[in-house]
């Protein structure tokens, strides 16, 4: 099993660097894997994109759709990407917590 | 190590046993080892180990092949390097054939003999799938659409709701109150499709798209019901599971009665649909079928839209998927479009049919466990867009989309990377604007 050392903790991922267990997400661990990606502070837009996320993935059992995220926080889709430069996906699902969205990504 | 059981060796050979298949005859008996292959390999390149030679793939399946299907590898294996199918060539071939090969050809076009080293790679992926020994991680997208009918398990609810905000956006961005995003609508003269990562993640080149087709007065339609032009079995060998995918698409194109199937900026649903479909359903189409690429190249060839290159005035330079230019052969559209929309169009080199692959082609970007491998490889890429000191990549592929956002992120290149339809949907000059 791959990890990821972040600042002295050590997490188990999967070979892209999404968490093995979901489960063990926090707000700390989300600041951890954004700094990983160059966000070096999470801003409330950061918070506001990750939060939606990970409540969707709690209660529907995966990523909602970017419809969702920019309805609910009244972000721009444009600033979205430029909040998270790996996209909704591999920058912001990860960041929540989330296992590897299936398809394209 | 995974161990192989008896019966699922004797299922993998039965996909070599074939004494009517002339092609994979040949093809397995042809390699002579010059190994000029391998300069042209991102794997080779990116790690210069033997084993990642296409030339070692090719003897990897076909030293198996001689060791079954001819009577020198049956009686003599040592003699003539044949090898039997056991668990560490099992294993080796899963390391090499799907975490070591892109499946992206520029190794066939450089083959001294014309060896078709993919498709030997396939032949070897469609083994270990008969063995079922497909990746997990490869395998779970391709059973999200087998069981959800796309392969991110999109609800409908959601996607026709997605759909109506695009559309919303769409009047104003046309600033037409008419404008439509057409669904489930019969009749039309095109069936449009999507990668699901548009509606779920990246819907700019929905709304990109949507725009052209308003500005083109186009007769088309989106169907709710199956709209997915992915098809990971192409990746993975199950060539029945790859059937399953093209039929449902073949069906709903028939179902509403469009004149023509569109594909979306896809490589390897273009492929799968357009070249490989008609062999996994042995029939051919009814109804035409062309790439986006093609068409946005019509539209402007003939006048239906009218674009302005002073628009885009970012150097912009150009990758081409492998599937659609150096399998497929489609790669003068591009150049043609981009000419036509950018002020400042570069060539990287190499291009065209020479291009180097991303390193996300092949089932790569869903298989977790290659990640490294695949940013390796995927260095080559970076190099050659930093060389062309390009401030946007325009790309006619989703999946190279995504590889590209990654290698943009982890090599640092500042770069933005679009689709064509992106890109002329900001050239065009709409009717409203010119009477303005």
């Amino acid at each position: 099993m791959p990890t990821l050392e972040i600042e002295n903790k050590v997490f188990e991922v999967d070979g892209d660097g999404f968490l093995s267990q979901p489960e063990i997400w926090n707000d700390e661990v989300a600041s951890l894997i954004a700094k990983y990606d160059g966000i070096e502070e999470m801003s409330e837009k950061h918070w506001a994109i990750v939060k939606i996320i990970r409540r969707n993935y709690e209660e529907k059992g995966m990523a909602p759709m970017i419809r969702t995220i920019c309805k609910e926080t009244g972000i721009r889709l444009r600033e979205i990407y430029e909040l998270f430069p790996l996209g909704p996906a591999r920058g912001a699902c990860r960041v929540a917590g989330l296992p590897k969205p299936d398809g394209c990504v | 190590m995974e161990i192989i059981t008896i019966e699922k060796k004797k299922k993998g050979l039965e996909v070599l046993s074939n004494k009517e298949d002339g092609k994979l005859q040949t093809h397995m008996n042809a390699c002579v080892h010059c190994g000029l292959c391998a300069n042209s390999c991102v794997y080779y390149n990116a790690m210069p180990e033997a084993r990642f030679i296409p030339a070692t793939k090719v003897e990897l399946v076909s030293s198996i092949y001689r060791r079954y299907q001819t009577f020198s590898g049956k009686f003599f294996p040592s003699l003539v390097g044949a090898r039997s199918l056991d668990d560490e060539a099992a294993n080796e071939m899963v390391d090499l054939l799907f975490g070591a090969c892109t499946l992206c050809g520029r190794c066939v076009t450089h083959c001294s003999i014309g060896v078709d080293i993919s498709y030997v790679v396939k032949k070897g992926r469609e083994m270990l799938s008969a063995m079922d020994m497909i990746p997990e991680t490869l395998q779970s997208t391709i059973d999200a659409a087998l069981e959800s009918g796309n392969n991110m398990s999109i609800p409908k609810e959601e996607f026709v709701e997605t759909l109506e905000w695009l559309e919303e956006d769409l009047q104003f961005e046309v600033n037409d109150d008419e404008a439509k995003i057409h669904l489930d609508e019969e009749g039309k003269d095109i069936l449009y499709t999507l990668n699901p990562r548009e509606p779920k993640f990246f819907p700019l080149s929905i709304s990109a798209m949507a725009k052209v087709f308003h500005a083109a007065k186009e007769s088309w339609t989106l169907s709710t019901k199956m709209y997915d032009i992915t098809n990971y079995a192409y990746y993975s060998g199950n060539y029945k599971e790859a059937a399953v995918i093209t039929q449902r698409l073949y069906d709903e194109v028939e179902r509403l009665g469009a004149k023509s199937c569109v594909l979306a900026e896809c490589g390897h649903g273009s492929r799968a649909f357009r070249w490989e479909g008609p062999n996994y359903l042995k029939k051919t189409y009814p109804f035409d079928v062309f790439t986006s690429v093609e068409l946005l190249a019509s539209y402007i060839r003939e006048g239906r839209l009218k674009v302005d290159p002073a628009k885009i005035t970012q150097k912009v330079s150009l990758h081409d998927p492998c599937n659609l230019a150096r399998s497929g052969g489609i790669w003068k559209e591009q150049r043609y479009i981009l000419n036509a929309c950018v002020s400042d169009f570069v060539e990287m080199t190499p291009h065209g049919n020479d291009n180097i692959c991303c390193g996300g082609g092949g089932g790569q970007l869903a298989m977790s466990e290659y990640n490294d491998r695949r940013m390796a490889i995927g260095k080559i890429k970076a190099d050659q867009i930093k060389a062309s000191g390009a401030e946007i990549i325009a790309t006619p592929c989703h999946n190279c989309v995504d590889q590209l956002t990654q290698l943009n992120v982890t090599y640092k290149l500042g770069i933005k990377i679009m689709t064509l339809g992106e890109i002329v949907a900001d050239a065009i000059v709409l009717e409203n604007e010119e009477s303005n």
